[in-house]
């Protein structure tokens, strides 16, 4: 409705931004780079669109001057971090402007004092974690796409990973914010204090954003101690539903908190077994698995963890317990776990990746309706999630015969069905990738109530309606 | 049988500090693992236990205290007994002295028809500990071994992976074998077997125990010496050029191989 | 005063190319001591033993015989001690190759001698001993190894050195009097079975050529292959092109894919994400193309170029082409 409003990008503009950054700094007219900010990881050409411009930011006074000229010129503004997204947050759905915070990577500061990271919305959330970690610190919110997103991504999303059961998601460490305003002012919310509570709390409204109210050009991040050690247990069973029972008892009867339980299910881990070359136990007997980890302090501490939790899950019902206290026999493990989406889009690229949460008791029956669902339509649906925090992740795989336009409809309408499924459960829409666009018709349905004052927020944040035009609304 | 296998523990990290002073290692509070080459020559010698079912493996590793818990991990898939070879009079050793000291244990021990080893260890590189050692015994050496084609009690066959191709030769027991990682996918542990390897002993032996030639061990022993340590840059400071058009560009790319004497 | 010498590979009928590499650090070694460089070759129906005149060394010992036409290692280590108790050379290297790996260590230990593994620079010190200069520890730390004892042995790793052209040599054969008990081996050669596939594992390959995104498509990637042919290298990818189905899992470098050290890396149109350059970054050189100024392979290259990545690899060929015209 607003999008024939939109002022085109033409030279002029492009001069201004130029002039604002610099020359190296703006893509333009260059289709094939520009094609790479056209989309995310969230695949298939009808999830992209082109922006008109790209601009590689280096500092929040960039941000500011750019975000007040595009607003006095009313042109939309998609903030981008690593492209890594799901949802198709980062697409410029208006074409525009792209702001690009691949530059802003800097670490500004590692506070050992008051164990606060300050960093730019750029960093490679895997560098933060390995450079706090050469100083005996911990950023807990581990995304499980760490090799590749940035903490401003992980930030605007309130991304998961699969260490919330333990330490919670993104929005758990993000203690302060500086935010660049759509008018162009900066203004920051929290800092190195852990308790404030002087009014509302902006930062988690600004998580989760996804670009909608401000661009992110500081973070501050709560830091804990190394835990030093871990060790994993993967721990095969016979079907899904005696894995999934194994999730909470395996907490109750041992009284032991895992940083991690990730379950796998059977079809997954035959896929990934041949993307990866890696062969897990019990692979042809197993219809899923729980891969657990435990963090600790000292060898003798793991060492009682592992053995009274694997003990639980024994007389839980696993067929077997396999223990890897080692980087190589961790990596072995993990590996099918975290490339489990490359695994499946090895043997078919269109396979969308859905992200429902549902209270933890009730994940045998969103599985029991995936199962359902899958026979419905006769589309084999492999499922991978973070178990313990009741975040599952279906991937529809597309049959030989359907075509990619026709399958896109299919599956979109498969993966609706079990978000809103797991809503009705009690559940959300969205575990942890986001709305951007593709779910955006599920949050209308799913939240009516809040998001009529979702979007009453928005328009005091952005008047203008220049931030990532297209998103959650 | 009775089956011997060399093992390593070797640092768990790649970001390994080095004393350039003394040109050693800083292992202090460096977290340590068993040599990830070697897991191979262990489960290949549980494999040949699973196949001959009478057959006994034993694990011998040198290194300070705290290696036992490699000949732990050893245990944890399998394997029967370890012994470590620790004694402050082995510190320093180079391959040469190492070889020395771990066949002399061997030789102490006794009565072994194969011996086992990984190809060589992620934190020295040299590959050369385990050829020594069969030349120091005075037994055949079999290195890059990819497959165990044939074993009895009387002779083994392998094949060796060599530039271009296998070889396939075959030797009377005892032997020697290195592994390399194609010969098998190593096993990830069940908790019995981590439980098992927990409250097992693991025996000690010191130069006394082994009846080691003192000048023959430790740094005193070696023959090599490292007389300097330094780190390889890791960014380069490397020329970049902006293409001008594709074929200049090429021009000083093939410019460049040419003066690194790669064409 | 007692020479240097290298082992020569003589297999299947033919002298290594490595044995050539391994001349041109000899002879930089005998110049610097003012010795002569020898080459030691076994095996059986030797051929070609004039090209390692050509390419560095003086002399040559020679032992051919019927009994050693395959690689025994203790006929060939038995041979080679008798040898060095005869003529006494100062140093000895050999390629750090299966076979130097091999025979090298087994050879030290009975003349009780030190041994240095895969060096990357052999170099005379003041003192007139090798000090010999190695990675270890993938590449994060460089030893240099002075010998105590004698003969000074190493290996060292394949294309560390080129070739070079001699013409001052004497050009001796020397073939020795071997005892026959020498030639006596408890190994049972029964066969070698030739790779059918060509493909070299990455990991193991001394020239990678790599691709990501910026090669644009699978059509392009032939070029790569066309390039690797041409240095002797094998192809390497990114997960961006591994991801888009251009090429194999088996070809992909970086944390979730192959570590490789190569001699030489050349990545075109790769931007370089920390899990890429985490799995390449010890290669001895690094060449990147890519059009993006800012894309990280450059802080970790030794040379790069800032453009389309298909156009200049186009170029290069034909250029390369060119040259052996």
């Amino acid at each position: 409705m607003r999008m024939n409003e939109f002022k085109k990008v033409d030279e002029k503009v492009v001069k201004e931004l130029r002039q604002i950054t610099s020359d190296a700094s703006v893509i333009y007219e260059d289709k094939e780079t520009l094609k790479n900010y056209s989309h995310d990881e969230a695949g298939g050409d009808y999830y992209a669109h082109m922006p008109d411009v790209v601009v590689k930011v280096e500092n929040a006074d960039q941000i500011s001057k750019i975000l007040k000229f595009a607003n006095a010129q009313h042109i939309p503004v998609t903030p981008r971090g690593a492209g890594s997204g799901l949802a198709g947050a980062n697409v410029p759905l208006y074409g525009g402007i792209v702001l690009s915070v691949e530059k802003m990577n800097r670490i500004i500061e590692i506070d050992k004092n008051n164990l606060v990271a300050v960093v730019e919305p750029g960093v490679v959330t895997n560098d933060l974690c390995k450079k706090v970690a050469d100083a005996g610190l911990y950023y807990a919110g581990y995304p499980m796409s760490v090799e590749t997103s940035f903490i401003g991504g992980n930030v605007a999303t309130n991304a998961g990973g699969s260490k919330v059961i333990k330490y919670g998601n993104t929005g758990h460490h993000v203690i302060g914010l500086e935010v660049v305003m759509s008018d162009g002012q900066i203004v920051e919310f929290g800092g190195k204090r852990r308790k404030d509570s002087s009014g509302y709390d902006f930062i988690h409204l600004f998580v989760g954003s996804e670009g909608t109210l401000g661009v992110f050009s500081k973070i501050y991040l709560n830091l804990i101690p190394l835990p030093g050690k871990t060790v994993d247990l993967l721990a095969p069973f016979k079907d899904i539903e005696t894995a999934i029972s194994n999730v909470g008892r395996l907490m109750i009867e041992s009284k032991t908190l895992p940083s991690a339980i990730e379950f796998i299910d059977g079809i997954s881990v035959k896929l990934g077994s041949i993307y990866n070359n890696i062969k897990l136990p019990f692979q042809d007997e197993a219809g899923a698995y729980l891969l657990i980890q435990y963090e600790g302090r000292k060898k003798e501490e793991i060492e009682d963890l592992y053995e009274i939790g694997g003990k639980a899950l024994m007389s839980g019902g696993a067929m077997d317990v396999f223990v890897a206290d080692n980087r190589t026999n961790s990596e072995k493990l993990w590996r099918i776990r975290r490339n489990w989406l490359e695994g499946i889009k090895a043997f078919d690229p269109y396979a969308p990746t859905g992200d429902v949460v549902v209270p933890t008791d009730k994940i045998p029956q969103i599985m029991q309706y995936i199962s359902e669902i899958s026979v419905e339509y006769k589309v084999q649906i492999p499922v991978a999630g973070h178990a313990a925090d009741g975040n599952v992740h279906p991937a529809p795989m597309k049959p030989k015969k359907i075509n990619p336009l026709e399958w896109k409809d299919i599956s979109e309408e498969i993966l609706d069905k079990i978000a809103l499924k797991a809503a009705s459960l009690g559940g959300a829409i969205s575990g942890e990738h986001g709305v951007g666009f593709i779910k955006k018709d599920l949050l209308k349905k799913t939240k009516p109530d809040q998001y009529v004052f979702m979007k009453k927020v928005k328009d005091i944040f952005d008047p203008t309606g220049i931030m990532n035009p297209g998103k959650l609304y | 049988m009775k089956i011997c296998v060399l093992i390593k523990q070797v640092p768990a990290t790649d970001k390994v500090k080095i004393d350039e002073k003394t040109g050693t290692m800083v292992r202090s509070e460096m977290e340590a693992e068993l040599n990830p080459l070697d897991m191979y020559a262990v489960e290949e010698a549980v494999r040949i236990k699973e196949r001959l079912k009478d057959a006994h493996i034993t694990v011998i590793t040198m290194g300070p205290p705290s290696a036992s818990d490699a000949i732990k991990d050893a245990i944890s898939i399998g394997c029967d007994d370890g012994y470590l070879l620790t004694d402050r009079r082995f510190a320093g050793a180079d391959t040469w002295a190492t070889a020395y000291t771990l066949s002399a244990a061997i030789k102490k021990i006794g009565g072994f028809d194969l011996v086992l080893c990984g190809e060589r260890a992620t934190d020295g590189e040299t590959g050369q500990v385990g050829p020594s050692v069969g030349s120091q015994m005075g037994i055949p050496v079999l290195t890059y071994v990819s497959e165990i084609v044939e074993l009895t009690d009387k002779y083994v066959r392998v094949k060796r992976a060599i530039e271009g191709g296998h070889e396939i030769v075959e030797v009377d027991l005892p032997a020697l074998i290195s592994v390399v990682k194609e010969i098998n996918d190593p096993r990830i542990p069940n908790l019995s077997g981590k439980l098992k390897a927990k409250s097992a002993q693991v025996k000690n032996f010191d130069a006394i125990s082994i009846e080691a030639d003192q000048s023959k061990i430790g740094l005193g022993g070696s023959p090599t010496r490292v007389v300097k340590v330094f780190y390889p840059k890791l960014t380069r400071s490397g020329q970049i050029l902006r293409s001008k058009d594709p074929q200049s560009a090429a021009k000083a790319l093939l410019n460049f191989l040419k003066s690194k004497e790669i064409i | 005063m007692p020479g240097v010498w290298t082992l020569a590979e003589f297999r299947e009928g033919v002298i290594n190319s490595v044995s050539y590499e391994l001349l041109a650090w000899g002879r930089s070694l005998a110049d610097t001591l003012n010795v002569e460089l020898s080459s030691v070759v076994l095996g059986y129906e030797i051929k070609d033993v004039e090209t390692l005149f050509d390419h560095g060394a003086d002399t040559v010992y020679k032992v051919d015989d019927k009994r050693i036409e395959h690689f025994l290692p203790d006929s060939y280590s038995n041979i080679l001690f008798s040898l060095v108790k005869k003529y006494d050379p100062q140093i000895i290297i050999a390629s750090a190759t299966t076979y130097g790996r091999t025979i090298m260590p087994i050879l030290s230990t009975k003349l009780n001698t030190g041994l240095t593994a895969d060096c990357t620079k052999l170099e005379i010190g003041e003192d007139g001993t090798l000090l010999q200069t190695r990675p270890a520890i993938g590449g994060n730390v460089m030893a240099t190894i002075r010998t105590q004892t004698r003969p000074q042995m190493a290996t060292v790793r394949p294309r560390s050195k080129k070739p070079i052209s001699y013409d001052k040599s004497q050009r001796k054969v020397i073939v020795p009097e071997i005892e026959d008990e020498l030639f006596k081996s408890a190994y049972r050669w029964i066969k070698f079975e030739r790779d059918e596939s060509t493909d070299l594992p990455i990991q193991e390959a001394d020239v990678v050529i790599a691709g990501g995104r910026g090669m644009k498509d699978e059509k392009n990637f032939e070029m790569l292959y066309e390039l690797a042919k041409k240095l002797n290298g094998v192809v390497g990818a990114s997960r961006t092109a591994v991801d888009m189905g251009w090429i194999p899992y088996s070809h992909q470098v970086g944390l979730s894919g192959k570590t490789v050290s190569p001699h030489l890396y050349m990545a075109f149109g790769i931007s370089g994400a920390i899990q890429h350059i985490a799995g390449m970054s010890s290669s001895d050189i690094v060449i990147a193309v890519n059009t993006d100024p800012d894309a990280p392979i450059f802080n970790v290259a030794d040379f790069g170029i800032i453009g389309d990545a298909t156009e200049i690899i186009r170029e290069l060929l034909k250029a390369l082409g060119d040259e052996n015209e």
